[in-house]
């Protein structure tokens, strides 16, 4: 068993890193912003994909990878695999966490209470937020796999939150 | 010694004190008085509008924190009147009853209080009130989309919060 | 009686969710390189790091009262302790000692032996002036300000730049009461 930190080393660190870059540095541009944070994440993936990777034979095809990232590297991360794998056979998976860690504790409150108007913005800005969030282990999964040779563009699908589906479209 | 932590929120709730439709309403208010929190469950005389209300409630307990310091017999270093104290610092007072109702308070070194108004037969609230610092901890602290000092607007807490004060009071 | 607060964050170590402490140091690093590169100034990334511990401190304040089951934080002696031995401990899963008191008690040095934030990290020499651990200083000055207690965190030593150990000093200019935050009365 490797060192371990306190689960909310990690959570704040996260939550933090992400305010700083979409309120901070980059508070009108979310789309700069949102590069950054991949690119963190890239870096993540890339050097962990790495060390988890050192002794093992290479994997024989895209899909040996994929089950890799779903399997062994999620439960690393996340002490639990990818619940379920899909792919349409033509370079696009679908790898879905029925309980992503960190949705987890992100609620926003749905009901209309207040004056509407203020609340449809609040929910929008809520959802950009959201999402925000989301592009730290997207870049996780693309530094991962980059770094298994390969290139692939990854995106996220929250619409049943606690899960979450990340869309991986493998680069032909 | 008594620990909390763990994925779930633990300790386990204390045993109820007794079951019911019993709470009033309850406030949260932060180390700058701004009240984080309203929730009412059971209270069908309103008299002030919302803001009137958080900050005769803020009022109340800052005089009686106050007083109950200044008449405190066991420590020689007690403030002035209205001479403002650190949070934990001195005596503090942690319930009060009426022929009406039991106001319940707790106060945290982060100068979060907590403040749950119930009927005036509801037993010890103090760990209840320790519980409820904790899924404020789990809920909202740890809540990604929350921005500390901002009104508590998490679906999640709301409903734990919800669920267990039904379960004490 | 105010219950006592626990001698060590052992007991709370081990019952917390824990993590893979590698995915932890690596997006530290990660988000260190990011900024030397949006920032391009080792000072600014410095400063910038200390703000995102701060913020990080008034949040991860809470969740450090409400599991060490801490009531009261009044005196600086006891709180700088209490921070160092259960609030390291607890979150870092690292003991961190407190030391170099000055006379009137409102100084002191918090020593680390061991750092997770610096597994596998080595300092080019580019990035002369940088406080790596900033984030610490930051997280520290974020907690104490929340228990009323204003003060300034400074690096004494740091072994990224070739020191045996890392020290923070940690100096109390005030303490700031509760303020009654309303003016008007009506």
């Amino acid at each position: 068993m490797g060192r371990e930190v306190s689960e909310s080393c990690i959570d704040s660190l996260l939550t933090e890193m992400v305010s700083t870059y979409c309120n901070r540095f980059y508070a009108n541009k979310p789309e700069l912003a949102a590069r950054r944070i991949e690119a963190i994440g890239y870096q993540v993936g890339h050097q962990l994909s790495e060390r988890y990777t050192m002794d093992r034979p290479r994997f024989s095809d895209h899909l040996e990878a994929i089950k890799f990232i779903c399997k062994d590297f999620w439960s690393e991360l996340f002490k639990k695999q990818i619940d379920n794998l899909k792919t349409n056979h033509r370079g696009t998976f679908v790898l879905q966490d029925n309980r992503f860690r960190w949705l987890t504790r992100m609620s926003i409150d749905q009901s209309p209470e207040n004056g509407a108007s203020e609340d449809t913005s609040i929910m929008a800005d809520n959802k950009a937020v959201q999402s925000m969030h989301l592009y730290f282990p997207c870049g996780i999964i693309r530094g991962a796999l980059s770094n298994l040779g390969i290139p692939c563009a990854v995106s996220a699908d929250i619409s049943n939150l606690p899960a979450c589906s990340f869309v991986v479209r493998i680069k032909a | 010694m008594q620990f909390f932590g763990g994925s779930e929120i633990s300790p386990s709730p204390p045993v109820p004190t007794a079951t019911g439709n019993n709470a009033h309403m309850m406030y949260v208010f932060n180390r700058n008085g701004v009240c984080l929190l309203y929730r009412e469950w059971n209270r069908p005389l309103h008299t002030l509008n919302p803001q009137q209300d958080h900050k005769l409630m803020f009022g109340l307990l800052f005089s009686l924190k106050s007083l109950t310091a200044k008449m405190d017999p066991t420590s020689a270093d007690k403030g002035n009147l209205g001479v403002p104290q650190l949070p934990g610092q001195g005596c503090s007072f942690h319930s009060f009853r009426t022929n009406t109702y039991k106001l319940s308070f707790m106060e945290t070194p982060s100068g979060i209080k907590i403040i749950l108004v119930t009927h005036p037969r509801t037993g010890d609230l103090r760990e209840p009130l320790k519980y409820i610092y904790n899924l404020y901890v789990e809920y909202v602290a740890k809540n990604p989309l929350y921005t500390p000092g901002t009104s508590i607007r998490c679906e999640l807490f709301n409903t734990a919060l919800d669920q267990y004060v039904r379960s004490i009071a | 009686m105010a219950p006592a607060a626990p001698r060590s964050g052992d007991a709370i170590f081990a019952s917390v969710e824990r993590v893979n402490a590698e995915l932890f140091t690596l997006t530290y690093g990660a988000i260190v390189r990011q900024l030397l590169t949006d920032l391009e100034e080792v000072e600014e990334v410095n400063k910038q790091l200390d703000q995102m511990g701060y913020n990080i401190g008034i949040r991860l304040i809470d969740e450090f009262l409400a599991k060490s089951n801490v009531s009261r934080c009044v005196d600086f002696k006891e709180t700088a302790e209490v921070i160092a031995k259960v609030g390291f401990k607890m979150f870092l899963g690292v003991t961190a000692s407190v030391t170099n008191w000055d006379a009137d008690g409102t100084c002191c040095s918090i020593v680390l032996e061991d750092n997770p934030l610096v597994d596998f990290v080595e300092l080019p020499d580019t990035c002369q002036g940088l406080y790596y651990c900033n984030i610490l200083s930051g997280v520290i000055r974020g907690a104490l300000e929340m228990v009323s207690m204003k003060t300034e965190v400074t690096w004494i030593r740091d072994v990224l730049r070739g020191d045996d150990a890392y020290e923070l000093q940690v100096k109390l200019l005030k303490q700031v009461p509760e303020e009654y935050p309303y003016k008007d009365d009506e």
